[in-house]
């Protein structure tokens, strides 16, 4: 049994319900007598059933370009229905990883499986199955973003009527009959969005969807990747920037030199590297001097100073501690802010570890 | 796997075609070039009484300006079909689609083939309307062969230039490619001529008429499509001499051998293409 507490939209009244995951009951307000339904979430989503065969099966793919090798056996699982995040610096090996998939390039070995289909010997079928948005898209200058759908469709193999919605849904209505060789970077990201659902395929492979985008085109992208994934669909996507994919992945690999560091999700990563929040205590009259009460106590791993701000790492746990600590020495404490750890920070120590260890 | 999809190829050469049609640089030059034909075609005309020439006097002027342009066409049509489109991204779209990369080779040659065979189809078309209306068309037949040959013309460039930018990683290197091609018969005529004076043969008297071109010299224009071409128009019209210069070509360089050449040289560049093409990282 799970109980809820929602409040009324209408007399913002507090309502507490019980049910069971997954059960729809209907609420009615004790006090206005609006009447509404609510889902209970299910304790295990349907959609992420790690079931049946896996959405991209990579094994052992290495990729050397003449003397640079850009992929090193490389091994990972996307399961179906689940956002799974592709990491890396720059040249790690992603774009090569998802062109190996995509069978763009010739791979000195490899055995990949979309969708349960060899790329070798079905290619067709696997890529049937797949909607690609390469790292760098472009189209045909002299063609409108409707001609450009309307040869995707043919390419496809699905009817023409599907382009003027796809291309709306995307926010290009305005642009129909203006040449793609006109359009701004963020334009044809979307357009390459839109062409990317053409076929409605389960498997979605964007390689570095929001790179170079602005707030607002990286805010659009986000929001149709997770509509896609709500849909049913699996979405593997490559990115050198954590922040976008920490809200975002069910689970992220992380790749350097072409090989792979970490498969995980995002808490057991930040478990598994220990890393610890952030304190930033903002402190009147501190003029960049740490106190030393502060450095010696227990679970603090680091502390620093910078004008008025006081940086301290520690455990979880006591946080509070470090607070009523400054207080009881007297500091003059004006905010606090707690910086959760991101996968920014087990990016960096997963990368210092790899580096440091050779 | 072996089966190929025509659905795909039409499609393909359809969105080809749309594409470089609407071309800024395949415009202008067009227009050039109609305008060119329409002008030599009137200018022939000063050798004889007519205002515009009858069709030998105007194919003879015509295939000085179609030999040039109609490979520029043909080389800026296809230069960066491959590398150029590797480069930008689009073709790693296409190649992501349910297709193969046969389907995509054969599709553009199509695609811009149907875009080379417009400009000399509406060129000489008009001036070939137009010296039908004002001087007769008894050669009219011999004219729609010269046209033909023209997009023949077309067809061995274009397929020469696709595998230059299968060949090539880069877009600037299948440029490069594409500025070598286009000076071929150029640098192949220079070489060929420095072999011929060589070994003993006078360049003023071929140049004046007094000496004939060995059949070794003919012979060697099958590795010049341009000359090749030339030659098929010039037995299209019954011509043994331009601008001067004696050219009987031997018996055995008939129309049907200067066909099948003229085929192998589509031919064999798009198989090569194919195999650069199959084998290349996009």
């Amino acid at each position: 049994m799970i109980t809820k507490t929602i409040m009324c939209p209408k007399c913002k009244n507090q309502v507490t319900i019980e049910g069971k995951p997954g059960e729809k009951k209907n609420i009615t307000c004790e006090k206005c007598n609006t009447k509404g339904v609510f889902t209970f979430p299910s304790d295990k989503p349907i959609k992420k059933a790690d079931v049946g065969p896996a959405a991209i099966e990579v094994n052992g793919l290495t990729k050397i370009y003449k003397d640079l090798k850009a992929v090193d056996n490389l091994s990972f699982n996307v399961r179906k229905g689940e956002i799974f995040g592709l990491l890396g610096p720059n040249g790690a090996g992603k774009s090569t990883t998802i062109k190996a998939i995509l069978s763009l390039i010739r791979t000195n070995s490899a055995n990949i499986k979309i969708n349960g289909h060899d790329i070798k010997t079905d290619g067709v079928e696997a890529r049937r199955s797949v909607g690609y948005l390469p790292e760098r898209v472009s189209f045909y200058n002299n063609l409108n973003p409707l001609q450009t759908m309307h040869f995707y469709c043919e390419l496809w193999g699905v009817d023409k009527s599907i382009a003027k919605p796809l291309i709306r849904e995307v926010g290009l209505e305005d642009a129909i009959k203006r040449k793609v060789g006109n359009f701004s970077k963020g334009m044809v990201q979307l357009l390459g969005v839109a062409q990317v659902m053409i076929g409605k395929p389960p498997v979605y492979i964007l390689d570095e969807p929001m790179g170079g985008l602005d707030a607002r085109w990286v805010k659009t992208i986000r929001e149709k990747i997770k509509y896609l994934n709500e849909q049913g669909a699996t979405i593997l996507f490559s990115s050198h920037i954590l922040s976008e994919v920490e809200n975002l992945c069910d689970r992220v690999a992380i790749i350097n030199k072409g090989k792979l560091i970490a498969e995980d999700t995002v808490p057991n990563l930040n478990k598994y590297l220990q890393i610890k929040p952030r304190l930033e205590i903002s402190i009147l009259g501190l003029n960049g001097k740490v106190p030393e009460e502060i450095r010696k106590m227990k679970g603090v791993e680091s502390v620093n100073a910078e004008g008025d701000i006081l940086y301290v790492t520690c455990e979880s746990s006591i946080r509070i501690e470090v607070i009523a600590k400054l207080k009881d020495l007297g500091y003059n404490i004006k905010d606090i802010i707690t910086i959760e750890p991101s996968l920014e920070d087990a990016f960096i120590k997963l990368i210092d570890k790899e580096e440091g260890g050779n | 796997m072996a089966i190929i999809n025509p659905k795909t190829i039409y499609t393909i050469a359809k969105k080809e075609f749309m594409d470089n049609i609407r071309s800024k640089w395949i415009i202008l030059i067009s227009i050039i070039f109609i305008i060119l034909t329409i002008v030599s075609a009137y200018v022939a005309g000063g050798t004889s009484d007519e205002v515009f020439g009858g069709m030998e006097a105007t194919v003879v002027s015509l295939m000085s300006i179609y030999t040039l342009i109609i490979p520029l066409i043909a080389i800026l049509l296809g230069f960066s079909t491959i590398a150029g489109e590797a480069e930008t991204g689009s073709l790693s779209v296409v190649l992501s689609y349910p297709v193969k990369r046969i389907e995509v080779l054969i599709g553009k040659f199509l695609g811009l083939g149907s875009v080379l065979a417009v400009t000399p189809m509406i060129g000489f078309g008009i001036s070939g309307i137009v010296i039908a209306a004002v001087i007769g068309a008894e050669e009219g037949l011999a004219f729609l062969v010269f046209i033909a040959l023209a997009i023949v013309l077309g067809l061995i460039y274009l397929s020469l230039i696709i595998f230059i930018s299968a060949l090539c990683r880069t877009r600037v290197r299948a440029i490069a490619g594409g500025v070598a091609l286009f000076f071929w018969a150029m640098i192949y005529g220079i070489i060929i001529m420095a072999i011929y004076v060589g070994t003993g043969g006078d360049l003023t008297k071929l140049m004046t008429g007094q000496a004939t071109y060995p059949d070794w010299l003919f012979g060697s224009i099958i590795f010049s499509p341009g000359d090749l071409n030339q030659m098929a128009v010039m037995r299209a019209f019954d011509l043994n001499q331009a601008m001067g210069i004696n050219l009987e070509a031997p018996d055995w360089m008939s129309m049907p051998f200067l066909i099948v050449v003229q085929m192998l040289w589509i031919i064999i560049p798009l198989f090569l293409a194919y195999y650069f093409f199959k084998k290349r990282d996009i």
